[in-house]
């Protein structure tokens, strides 16, 4: 299992020398794809990617990352960069040719052929004998848990089965890597939870690549290894799933993977290891040892819902890291609270234990004081 | 994707010169038409002028010409509006499932694929076997809606499916009846459908040769004008004149109609159509997800 | 937690988690959510009375206007003529005359080659145009665009369409003025008009929408991601065509065949404009007879028309494709 990688990684940066110096794995280069003259879908990617990891690619729709995992699989050729599997590049080669196979976002099942006619398809186009491909099928449809439907057509299954074969089909085939775009999209929500579940289970046990991509930021750091978080076509973060979380670099990340507060101003003091920054409603107090922060600069910040501490009004709130606010909606979600907040128009988010309910419940239009630590402000990169 | 382009670049050659082959005769009649006097039947262009034309109407034949026109423009008509109002009523009764739908499917398909000869010959038999004397709006209008119905029928059905049904749920739930949801609610949402089988009821029946044939009985459409004048007698560049025109009329109709249709589709699709975008960076600072979207029943 | 059958080791998904799941949500097969929904919708008793209503006027005229005269060209078959046309009186000699006429059975074989050639003709012409239009041509704007430009000729009147081929197929016609200045040929095609040839291709240019458009129906529905994925598991292009292209194509191959074929053989107009007398088809014959006042003749010639109808329909019964759309 890969480290706990504490450092983040941008795009441009070399990679962990461990990874990059084997050749093998996947990697991209300088990838770029231009739709047209001006518009870069996916915009100079540099990425490594090794045998038998889980990296997701999250991000907005539009921002790069579908675009980049059909150049993976063959189905669109970048504009420039290259693509090396194991060392070889894939470049120039038809989706047939490559040792990628993919898991469609709407399964793509072939409407005329029965389940197993499906799953054996791959084997076919690759000559295996008749009686050869059955058994594979069928070992295939167990692992999915389809084998009592092998006969019927797609149509005569359901979301989830359609989805099922769909994996039966790719893992008869024994790629070196995984390419699923938005496996899960077409789901209902609690098969969707369900089904990452699943995934993650079905990937340690194959040990295979599995490059997934998504736009929920939950399901991304359910199965993932690592993400890969990007934004009109650039990466803006690589890290695992616990760094990304809790120490997004800029503000793309920060808003993107949600139940951050976002605070956006102007440094007003640096003392020492502290910077202090007007972020319209509130003062904030950072613990930045590193930062070259100038008095006036621009600066981001962003402080995570769950370390903002919500209590009592009165007690006020004078001086950097806190506020004032009043609650709007109260969400109870079983195991946590989330307050919906809005102080002088700008709206946060604060996550208390689920026992603290009761202290809240219809509690919408009172006013709070909510404070954090300075070591749980986080700044951010423009 | 090399390949892939190539095929498609060699295809659409192949598609352009298809349509060099559909349309080349209409382009040379319509070239030919505009001859001078000197005028024959084929190649070379002999002068340039509107003889013809003026000739067409104006000349010997122009007043049969009218009168066939006239005719055939009266009974287009009015086989479009029935066409319209059968595929419209037929296409309401399949909204369900019902017990001879498969039957009655495949007769509306049969009307599709029965020659025309077959038509006008076994409906002039019959009213010989009745031994009335007929006109042309008793026969040749049955035989022309029944060429024009399966076509608006598949129209029709295409729209209904399109159609939400839950509209009418709702407009129920929102107190309106039977009948006023029907013209409020329903009728508004597909009446580009009932427009579409119009025109082709009525295009068709224009054009129509084979189902009118041997029913006319001296009292020709013009469809049938047409042919008698080449093959019983000399071909002059009029003809062509003529052909040019009811093309032109032919294809005014269906531009028309697709004029209508695109911006009807074009109001519709602005006004209703649930934005798609999700996941947009745009979460206000809040830190609320941009969430997954809802699940789609496949 | 349970697994599929065999050690722990093998690997797989837990399916009894992820069929509960599924039962949770209530997923259903497509086919069955159609279904269940028409279901509704169904006949219940004062909706049966509705839909009667709805569909009997479009049926009686159907059963009126198409019904009927095919079934009274079988009937007058088998009738005698008279002077004045025919009389119910049951008689065999209208076939006998047929069985014992080669003419007849030289035209009408003639005229089923015809077709024959016309429906393989349409097909291999014709499923390169489906094809770009369906599946090459991404932008759906484009694609409706380009259909109703191919298809606006057959609202056109196919009579004026075919006079039209009399300019250029004849021997001062465009096409033989245009090979005589490229220099291709040195004195001017005769086949090119009344001859078989020259039905044949005003036939083709008549009748190859009907072959077009069912195939472009069929092609347009096929998920494009499939393709990709067909694709994506091996299969070069030759192979995706074969083997996912071509046969969810199928059903539309057949209808226009079915289509082609009856029409064609029915055809007369046009084979007595192009074919200038020279050529015939069933179409012709029953004409000719109809004519010279032999209806009972003309019916029994009819008839194999008719034969050939209810066999299409028989064969598109087959294919139950169709009903989707409804």
């Amino acid at each position: 299992m890969p480290d706990e990688q504490t450092l983040t990684q941008r795009e441009g940066a070399s990679t962990a020398p461990s990874q990059a110096a084997s050749g093998t794995g996947l990697e991209l280069k300088s990838l770029t794809k231009r739709f047209g003259e001006d518009v870069a879908a996916v915009d100079d990617i540099n990425l490594h990617i090794a045998h038998g990891e889980y990296v997701v690619l999250l991000g907005p729709s539009g921002c790069g990352k579908t675009t980049t995992l059909r150049m993976i699989g063959g189905h669109e050729e970048p504009t420039n960069g290259d693509i090396v599997l194991d060392g070889e590049s894939l470049l120039g080669l038809s989706p047939d040719r490559r040792p990628t196979t993919t898991v469609f976002q709407h399964f793509a099942l072939f409407p005329h052929r029965t389940v197993r006619e499906n799953v054996e398809f791959g084997p076919k186009m690759r000559g295996i004998s008749k009686a050869e491909r059955r058994e594979k099928a069928i070992t295939a449809l167990d692992m999915v848990g389809l084998s009592a439907l092998a006969d019927r057509k797609p149509s005569a299954l359901s979301g989830g089965q359609q989805q099922r074969v769909a994996l039966a089909r790719v893992l008869v085939m024994e790629p070196k890597a995984l390419l699923l775009d938005e496996p899960l999209g077409d789901l209902d929500r609690l098969l969707r939870l369900r089904m990452r579940v699943e995934l993650r289970a079905l990937q340690r046990q194959l040990g295979l690549m599995f490059i997934h991509v998504t736009h929920d930021q939950e399901e991304a750091l359910s199965v993932g290894d690592r993400i890969v978080v990007m934004h009109e076509g650039r990466i803006e973060q690589v890290a695992d799933p616990f760094t990304i979380s809790n120490l997004p670099e800029n503000v793309q990340v920060a808003a993107f993977m949600g139940d951050n507060n976002i605070f956006e101003g102007t440094v007003t003091a640096h003392e020492g290891e502290r910077v202090s920054i007007d972020g319209g409603e509130a003062e904030l107090r950072v613990l930045a040892p590193e930062s070259d922060a100038a008095v006036g600069q621009p600066a981001a910040v962003s402080v995570r819902a769950s370390a903002v501490q919500v209590g009592e009004q009165a007690a006020g709130a004078n001086g950097p890291n806190q506020l004032l606010g009043e609650i709007e909606v109260v969400e109870y979600l079983g195991d946590l609270v989330k307050l919906h907040l809005s102080a002088g128009g700008r709206r946060l988010v604060a996550k208390v234990p689920g026992d603290r309910y009761p202290q809240f419940r219809g509690k919408e239009g009172s006013s709070v004081r909510l404070s954090w630590k300075e070591e749980d402000v986080r700044v951010l990169r423009a | 994707m090399r390949r892939g382009r190539w095929t498609k670049r060699i295809l659409a050659v192949y598609f352009v010169l298809f349509l060099l082959f559909l349309y080349g005769p209409m382009i040379v009649m319509a070239a030919l038409s505009f001859q001078g006097p000197q005028g024959a039947v084929t190649f070379p262009m002999r002068g340039l002028g509107f003889h013809w034309w003026n000739e067409l109407v104006n000349g010997s034949r122009a007043d049969t010409i009218r009168e066939t026109a006239i005719r055939s423009l009266e009974l287009s008509v009015v086989s479009g509006l029935v066409v319209a109002v059968l595929a419209f009523s037929l296409s309401m009764g399949y909204r369900r499932r019902f017990r001879l739908d498969g039957v009655l499917f495949y007769l509306i398909m049969l009307a599709l694929m029965t020659p025309g000869i077959l038509l006008s010959l076994g409906t002039s038999f019959f009213w010989r076997f009745m031994e009335t004397e007929t006109s042309l709006w008793q026969t040749a209008l049955g035989t022309n809606v029944v060429w024009g119905l399966p076509f608006a029928f598949l129209i029709m059905v295409a729209v209904w499916n399109r159609y939400d049904s839950g509209v009418e749920e709702a407009s129920r739930d929102l107190g309106a009846g039977g009948f006023r949801t029907f013209r409020e609610v329903t009728l508004p949402l597909v009446w580009t459908g009932v427009l579409g089988a119009f025109l082709f009821g009525f295009t068709l029946a224009w054009n129509e040769y084979d189902r009118t044939a041997l029913l006319a009985a001296g009292d020709n459409t013009l469809p049938l004008e047409i042919f008698a004048l080449t093959v019983g007698s000399v071909i002059r560049p009029d003809l062509y004149a003529l052909g040019t025109a009811t093309t032109a009329v032919s294809l005014i109709g269906v531009g028309l109609f697709l004029f209508v249709a695109a911006i009807v589709l074009r109001r519709r699709a602005r006004s209703v159509e649930p934005r798609e975008e999700y996941g947009e960076l745009g979460t206000d600072g809040t830190g609320v997800p941009a969430g997954a979207p809802a699940s789609r029943s496949r | 937690m349970s697994e599929s059958s065999g050690p722990e080791s093998r690997p797989g998904l837990h399916v009894e988690e992820i069929v509960e799941a599924e039962q949770v949500v209530g997923e259903r097969a497509p086919e069955e959510v159609a279904l269940g929904e028409k279901e509704r919708a169904g006949a219940r008793g004062r909706r049966a009375l509705t839909t009667a209503a709805w569909t009997a006027p479009g049926a009686v005229w159907l059963l009126f206007f198409l019904f009927a005269p095919v079934l009274m060209i079988v009937l007058v078959s088998f009738w005698t003529r008279t002077v004045s046309g025919f009389e119910a009186v049951w008689t065999l000699q209208n076939y006998e005359f047929l069985f014992d006429s080669n003419i007849y059975w030289d035209q009408l074989w003639n005229s089923f080659w015809h077709s024959l050639v016309i429906v393989v003709l349409a097909l291999v012409l014709g499923f390169p145009v489906a094809y770009f239009l369906a599946i090459s041509v991404t932008s759906l704007r484009y694609q409706i665009a380009l259909f109703i430009i191919a298809l606006a000729p057959f609202w056109t009147s196919y009579l004026i369409r075919a006079v039209a081929w009399i300019p250029m197929m004849g021997r001062q016609g465009a096409l033989n003025t245009a090979l005589q200045e490229v220099g291709l040929i040195g004195q001017p095609l005769d086949i090119l008009l009344f001859s078989d040839f020259a039905v044949t291709v005003a036939m083709l240019q008549l009748y190859i929408l009907f072959m077009i458009a069912p195939i472009f129906f069929m092609l347009a529905q096929i998920d494009r991601s499939s393709l990709e994925a067909a694709r994506d598991l091996g299969a070069n292009a030759f192979k995706t065509f074969r083997e996912v292209v071509l046969p969810q194509s199928m059903p539309g191959i057949v209808i226009g065949s079915i289509f082609v074929f009856i029409l064609t053989m029915g055809e007369f107009a046009t084979v007595r404009i192009i074919g200038g007398g020279t050529v015939s088809s069933v179409g012709t014959i029953v004409q000719t007879q109809v004519a010279s006042v032999q209806f009972p003749q003309a019916a029994a010639s009819a008839v194999f028309l008719v034969l050939a109808m209810v066999l299409g329909v028989f064969v598109l019964l087959r294919f139950s494709n169709l009903r989707e759309d409804l």
